[in-house]
């Protein structure tokens, strides 16, 4: 018997249900615990912060003044970016490599090469204010890796990226539809493995910022 | 540097478990009783644990109906578990429609030579493997070794499992019953540097090791949280960011997944999650929440080119078609083992399995015979903690008295237990007798009890009970007496 035949059969069935049955119904109560859409950009940043992440609120204008003092502070020079409307949009590449550092988009480097860059510079897919979470839909411009092997992840936000609760990103992901790759960060890579003790830093990035644009 | 070890020892401390548990028969009884008098073990054991204990129910006051959520949460595995059939199907076709490709496996053996299938195939040599208890459970590391494949496993708690060759004793948190100190000798002897115990040294230090092994690797290994049967994604949540980088940076990616993992919607997994990062480290979310399902889609120049699910069977359909189907909502969050306070006294090495705690002592027996296993549904008091940490409302002590039923119905029990027990049943069937045996019971014990009031030792059968506790003398008249004389 194959294990589908098996499954059937421990089911006291004959041949595999074809007919789609009902899943129990989400009562939204018992599950939401953001109720309301106003003041989100306020509770990520709580909770973002609480979760250890650093964020700064600013306008679109002091943007590349904040990136380039962080950049400067951390030591960072080589920095990969995806291929984003948002950053594309406020010229960051060009910015970046006029102030001095070596920016690169991802459709001019190869996965290998990103091991050796410092900070990936990313916009995000939403911004979830439960948990503090980046929700971040990967693609051929975004890769995959632009969050994930530079020691610092900087992440840029816009109004529109906030949801209030799980509840609405796993609705949005459903209705977004594709397969692809979606990730969560809440936070800089951290583990407690060694007796309980908390260290930041194992082997995603040590050190996440946010930028919050008003 | 490969990661095979043999010139390596292992940790003693656990070696003398290791040896018990491998003495062809599994006993229970003397490694508990030897683990429970190690007071370093239980030290540390308790003090870890209790963090994450007090730590969930703290997270969980932050629910507006816990007991609701959990109530919702087990009626979704439960849905999916009494469903299965039909959402492997359509798992199938949704990874199948992603690009990846969906293998059935119905044991171990089987879903190793599958494995081994695609390695060859994809001509593969090194591997990262993050932290999966199913392949744990069919020993998949030591088989990838022995056909000479690099492997390593990223998890850190896990990683230092692998290099003392270790066996992992906590279902989240694979090394509490290590100390700082021997962690840090094995890393000295391993990198050959100076000793440290400075858990952020240690962990930097593995960072480095293991990034060079992230770039380098062409096969990546993940377990799985969850699997959505509508998306055909794979949920994985973890702090570190090792499973991302398993899923993401090698060519060849295998998920090896138990087939009790489906839940049917994405919006179910904002039930799941919501309750198992508190449950399981008293977190209110996990660092990284990784969903995929395929392989690159078009124009994408990291992630995985090939992409298999394998499903693994090694029992499991048994278990589903039995009264124990509930047992398959586990979501392994270790809530239960934090709860038992037979757990925090012996440890997750003394369950002679990978699947240590309550659960252990139930899907244990199940996974690998009753009778290689008798003595773990006892390893209980029946307390209920178990039941009430359970995220998905698995009804623990109910399984394991059923359990104990099934040793007495399969004579499986001690042969002196079962004459015991037929002897009482006689006695107690006639009023003389019972009262013959009750008034010598109690002139003996009394006897015994002479000076302190407390019996401290009585002959064989009750001497199991005397050698670890005292017994209070029984009353000076028996409850019949005092009845009659009313
Ligand atoms: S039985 Fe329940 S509490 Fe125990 S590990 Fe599984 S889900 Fe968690």
């Amino acid at each position: 018997m194959t294990v589908l035949e098996k499954v059937s059969a421990a089911l006291g069935r004959t041949s595999p249900l074809l007919e789609a049955p009902i899943p129990p119904a989400i009562s939204e109560p018992l599950v939401r615990l953001v109720h309301s859409d106003i003041g989100l950009p306020e509770l990520f940043a709580k909770r973002a912060e609480e979760n250890k992440m650093h964020v700064t609120a600013c306008n679109v204008e002091d943007l590349m003044g904040h990136l380039i003092g962080f950049l400067r502070e951390t030591g960072c020079r080589k920095i990969a970016l995806p291929i984003s409307r948002l950053l594309d949009g406020l010229e960051v590449v060009k910015q970046l490599n006029h102030a001095g550092f070596e920016a690169k988009r991802w459709d001019q480097m190869t996965l290998d090469e990103l091991y050796d860059y410092d900070c990936g510079v990313t916009d995000v897919t939403y911004a979830v204010a439960e948990t503090g979470s980046l929700v971040i839909r990967a693609s051929a411009k975004h890769g995959r890796s632009l969050s994930l092997v530079p020691p610092i992840h900087v992440a840029i936000l816009e109004p529109k990226n906030f949801l209030p609760d799980l509840v609405d990103v796993f609705d949005r992901l459903a209705k977004d539809g594709g397969a692809g790759n979606i990730n969560f960060i809440t936070g800089p890579s951290k583990t407690s493995d060694i007796e309980m003790n908390l260290v930041v830093g194992v082997h995603g990035p040590c050190q996440v910022q946010l930028f919050i644009l008003q | 540097m490969t990661s095979t070890l043999e010139h390596q020892t292992i940790d003693p401390h656990t070696q003398d478990f290791l040896d018990e548990a491998k003495a062809s028969k599994f006993d229970f009884h003397s490694i508990s009783i030897k683990a429970a008098g190690d007071e370093r073990l239980k030290t540390a054991i308790n003090s870890a644990v209790m963090r994450q204990y007090t730590g969930r129910q703290l997270r969980l006051l932050e629910l507006p109906d816990s007991e609701g959520l959990r109530t919702l949460a087990g009626d979704i595995k439960g849905h999916a578990l009494d469903y299965l059939d039909y959402y492997l199907v359509q798992t199938k076709q949704a990874v199948e429609r992603n690009g990846g490709q969906v293998h059935f496996a119905r044991t171990g053996e089987e879903a190793k030579r599958i494995i081994f299938d695609i390695i060859d195939k994809a001509n593969c040599k090194s591997c990262i493997k993050s932290k999966s208890m199913v392949s744990e459970e069919i020993e998949l590391a030591h088989a990838l070794e022995a056909r000479g494949m690099d492997v390593v496993e990223t998890d850190l708690g896990e990683f230092i499992v692998q290099i003392d060759h270790d066996k992992p004793s906590h279902l989240v948190s694979p090394i509490v019953h290590k100390d700082r100190a021997s962690i840090g000798k094995s890393f000295a002897e391993y990198f050959g540097t100076p000793f440290t115990d400075d858990p952020e040294k240690l962990t930097k230090q593995a960072r480095v090791y293991l990034r060079d092994k992230f770039r380098r690797a062409d096969f990546g290994m993940t377990g799985g949280n969850f699997v959505v049967a509508e998306t055909g994604q794979v949920c994985v949540v973890e702090n570190e960011g090792n499973a991302r980088q398993s899923i993401t940076t090698p060519r060849v990616l295998v998920s090896l997944i138990g087939i009790e993992k489906l839940v049917p919607r994405l919006a179910d997994l904002a039930v799941m999650l919501k309750l198992l990062a508190r449950s399981a480290t008293g977190q209110p979310f996990t660092v990284y929440t990784n969903l995929f399902g395929g392989p690159q889609q078009e124009g994408e120049k990291d992630g995985p080119e090939e992409f298999h699910l394998v499903f693994l069977d090694n029992g499991r359909t048994e278990i589903l078609g039995s009264e124990y189907r509930e047992t398959l909502r586990c979501i392994r969050c270790g809530a239960c083992l934090n709860a038992c306070p037979i757990y925090r006294k012996i440890g997750g090495h003394a369950y002679g399995s990978i699947y240590p705690g309550p659960i252990g002592a139930l899907i244990t027996p199940l996974f690998q015979g009753l009778g290689n296993f008798k003595d773990l549904p006892q390893a209980s008091s029946l307390c209920g903690a178990c039941y009430e940490a359970c995220p998905v409302k698995i009804n623990i002590p109910k399984h394991l008295i059923n359990m104990r039923k099934d040793i007495v119905s399969q004579h499986l029990n001690h042969p002196m237990e079962r004459v015991i027990y037929r002897m009482w049943a006689w006695a107690l069937k006639s009023p003389f007798l019972y009262g013959a045996i009750s008034a010598m019971q109690k002139f003996e014990l009394r006897r015994r009890a002479k000076k302190t009031g407390w019996v401290k030792s009585v002959p064989f059968p009750g001497s199991g009970w005397t050698q670890i506790r005292d017994m209070p003398a029984p009353a000076a008249k028996t409850f019949h007496e005092m009845w009659r004389g009313k």
